[in-house]
Parts: structure tokens; sequence; C-alpha cells
């Protein structure tokens, strides 16, 4: 049971970036008759949601996303001794992508680079790497630069997946300091279930070949995609978030010992509105107290919960707050924090 | 427990309570779908309180096997 407490260190500023192209789901039929796309919709909740062009990566999003924050917070870059990279659509195969983020941003050699390849839990597994190096003495400051361009993972012409997944880069200062008090952890994962969520081919367990590529009618349903596009059993991930989640809610209630009405707002990973609106109503959670993108953005997988925090809590976290936030999906990894912020620097959403 | 899950599950299809019989197979019903499915098992949890694995879910066939389901493990 992996369980765990950091003292003093924290997010002292947030700011992402989407693309500007938005995609109108009720009127996206390239490839289903609107009565079809209706029902899925309804269902889903992703109204809208943004595209990249061809030629931007997640990596661009975050980069706009740090420009911004390195602007607007008056950040000396020669103190970031730390830049960690979370995407599953990275620039290339090899280098990471951080690296080239540390020179694209102008940073220091001397600024350790990592990636880290999760999905939608993936925010809470970088913060606690990032608390856990910061609290070794050794650094200064550290850059999250969190990014997915998940549109270009799916296949349009999959029913399931097609109208679910947006894209979206956020970058996140982390700093240690005495007005972050305690900040508890709850990380899990089940490699049992990896098929659930995934894309078989075009790593080194099935390499890129002319077969991986070709499009074909995957079931009964004449949803299409190729071996390189991402698969997600919806069914299979909905019953099991539903159980776990809430679990896991509750376990780190009670570790960290926090009494519920002393958290601010809940800000859980937008997977669907179907799901979230479950889990709300089965955590009983009032309204007022959890933010919603899915509407907006859709699932931007680890995206979501900082995307979530700069959109909707913009103006709201002045002073002394408290967040829960919980993370969910492919690996199938999940994970559940309770943060504090102070004073927060929140951006405007930039548009690229 | 029966009326409570026929119109339950009605309610999840989006169906008239009037046309589910206890022998129906219920993934036969023309509503049935993926999405649907996903109702079906949020209303196993919230009306029933069951947390069911996918294989048991994917070995029930009939709605008497979801009245069987729940009578056996409903806490």
């Amino acid at each position: 049971m992996a369980l765990l407490t950091f003292t003093n260190t924290g997010i002292s500023g947030l700011t992402a970036a989407v693309p500007r192209y938005k995609i109108n789901n009720y009127e996206f039929d390239r490839y289903f008759s609107k009565d079809e796309i209706k029902g899925v919709v309804d269902k889903i909740g992703v109204i809208e949601r943004r595209f990249a062009d061809e030629k931007t990566c997640s990596s661009d999003l975050c980069h706009a996303a740090a420009e911004k924050l390195f602007k607007e917070m008056d950040i000396n870059r020669e103190e970031i001794d730390l830049l960690l990279f979370i995407s599953q659509t990275p620039d290339y195969r090899m280098p990471a992508t951080s690296v080239i983020l540390q020179e694209r941003l102008k940073l220091p050699s001397s600024t350790i680079t990592l990636d880290i390849n999760l999905g939608c839990s993936a925010f809470l597994y970088g913060l606690t790497v990032v608390y856990s190096m910061l609290l070794t003495g050794g650094i200064r400051k550290a850059l999250i630069l969190d990014g997915e361009t998940r549109s270009k993972v799916y296949s349009l012409k999959d029913r399931k997946t097609g109208f679910l997944f947006g894209d979206a880069g956020v970058a996140a200062l982390v700093e240690k300091n005495e007005k972050f008090g305690h900040s508890w952890f709850s990380l899990n994962s089940d490699g049992s279930r990896a098929d659930l969520i995934k894309i078989p081919a075009g790593g080194y367990r099935m390499m890129s070949s002319c077969e991986t590529v070709k499009e074909k009618v995957v079931d009964e349903y004449g949803n299409i995609r190729s071996d390189e596009q991402g698969y997600m059993n919806g069914a299979d991930v909905f019953n099991f978030v539903i159980r776990e989640v809430p679990k896991d809610f509750y376990r780190l209630l009670e570790y960290s010992g926090t009494d519920i009405s002393t958290i601010n707002y809940f800000v859980f990973h937008q997977a669907n509105s179907y799901i979230n609106g479950f889990l709300a109503k089965k955590l009983k959670l009032p309204d007022e107290k959890v933010p919603a993108t899915i509407h907006k953005y859709g699932n931007t997988s680890s995206v979501s919960i900082p995307l979530t925090i700069v959109s909707e809590l913009r103006e709201k976290l002045i002073g002394h707050k408290r967040l829960l936030l919980s993370g969910f999906g492919v690996g199938l990894t999940w994970g559940t924090a309770v943060i504090d912020v102070e004073d927060c620097f929140i951006g405007e959403i930039v548009e690229i | 427990m029966k009326e409570k899950l026929i119109n339950a599950l009605a309610e999840a299809l989006e169906m008239d309570a009037s046309k589910i019989k206890l022998e129906d197979k219920f993934r036969d019903y023309e509503n049935y779908s993926s999405l649907t499915e996903l109702s079906i098992l949020a209303m196993m949890d919230s009306e029933f309180g069951i947390e069911l694995e996918m294989k048991d879910f994917n070995n029930l066939t009939t709605v008497n096997d979801l009245l069987d389901y729940i009578e056996k493990n409903n806490k």
C-alpha cells in the first residue's frame, strides 16, 4: 500500500495551453450520422474539445504554457534545477522530450530532465517524484510540464473513443515553502488490466510495419482502427473505476486524517461526464466543489486535473486552499492526493 | 426486489418496464449498447450496492440471472 506524506513542498504556479482549433462534437459528422453522434455525446458530455494541428506536439503546448509561467511569475530560469515532462505522446521515441524542452526553454545544462510515461493518474505520480527530489535539498525550483495530444492517438472512426479525447498542455512550478504544510498521496497500479486501454503496436513488442498501420473493422458495430491507434474497453474501465476510486479516496482521507469538510475542491481526472457524475454522486460530493472541464476540453488524460484547476479555479485559489486530486486510467494506474495551495498563481489559458 | 430490478433496468436501458421479462436475454434488447451497458453497471452499484467484476457480469445472461446475483450478493 503506497501511501506517502510530504512536508513543505507544493505548487506555486500553474499555466495551461490548448490548441486554437475547436471541434464541436455534435457537428463532427465526418464518419457518423448526427443522430448516432448525439447518443454518444449526450452520454460522455464532451461538447467541445481542442485538436492540435499536424505540426503541434504535446511539448509545444507545454512550451507555450511554460513561457507564460516564466514571464508572469518572473521566474529566473537559472533556478530551475529539475524539469519533469509527463506524456504518452512525446516528440520522439528517443531522446526524451524533457531534454529537448530544457534547450527550448533555455534552462541551464545543470537542470535534471526526466520523462514519465503514464496516463490519467500521471500528474499525481509526477508531483510525488518532484516533491521527493525537492526534499533532498539540492533543488531550488522544479518545473512539471504535462502535455497530451490524444487526438492523434485514437481513431476518429471508432465511436468508442472518437468523440472523447482532446489536446492540452500545462506547466507547474513546484517549490519548497513552509506555507504548503503537509500533503498526502496514495498511488496504485494493476498491470493485469493493461489490455483495457492500449495501443498494441508501434513499440518494441509489436514493431511498426505495413500491417500495423492498416485500418481494420474491429467489432460488430463497424468501428475502425489500426493496431497503432488506441483501444479502450469502456465498460471494464468504468466498472474498475467505480469500485477502486472511491476505496482509494476514503483510504487517503483516513491515512491523512483529513476531515472531508476541510477540502475546498475535489478535482477529478476528466474521464467522461458519465463516470465523473457517477463518482461525485457515489462519494456524495456537492456540485460546487467539483469543478469540471470535460464539456469544453474533453478527456486530456494526465493533463485534465491541472487543466481543470487552471480553467475553473483561477479566481478561486486565493489564500490557503485544500484540494483533493483523483486520477485514474491507462495502466491501469490510479491515485488520490490531498494537497494545500496558498495564493497559487494561475495564468489565463493560452491558445496556440 | 424483482420489481425494483425491472424498473431500474428499464431506466438504464431507456425502455418500457412492461417489456422486460425475467427470461429475456438483456443483451438482446434493441437499446442495449456499450453505452447502456455502463448504465446497467452503474445501476447495479447505486441501486443494489453490487460491485461486479466484469468476468462475473459477462456470465450473467438473462434478467433472472441479474436478479439471482443481486439476491445472493445484496449487502
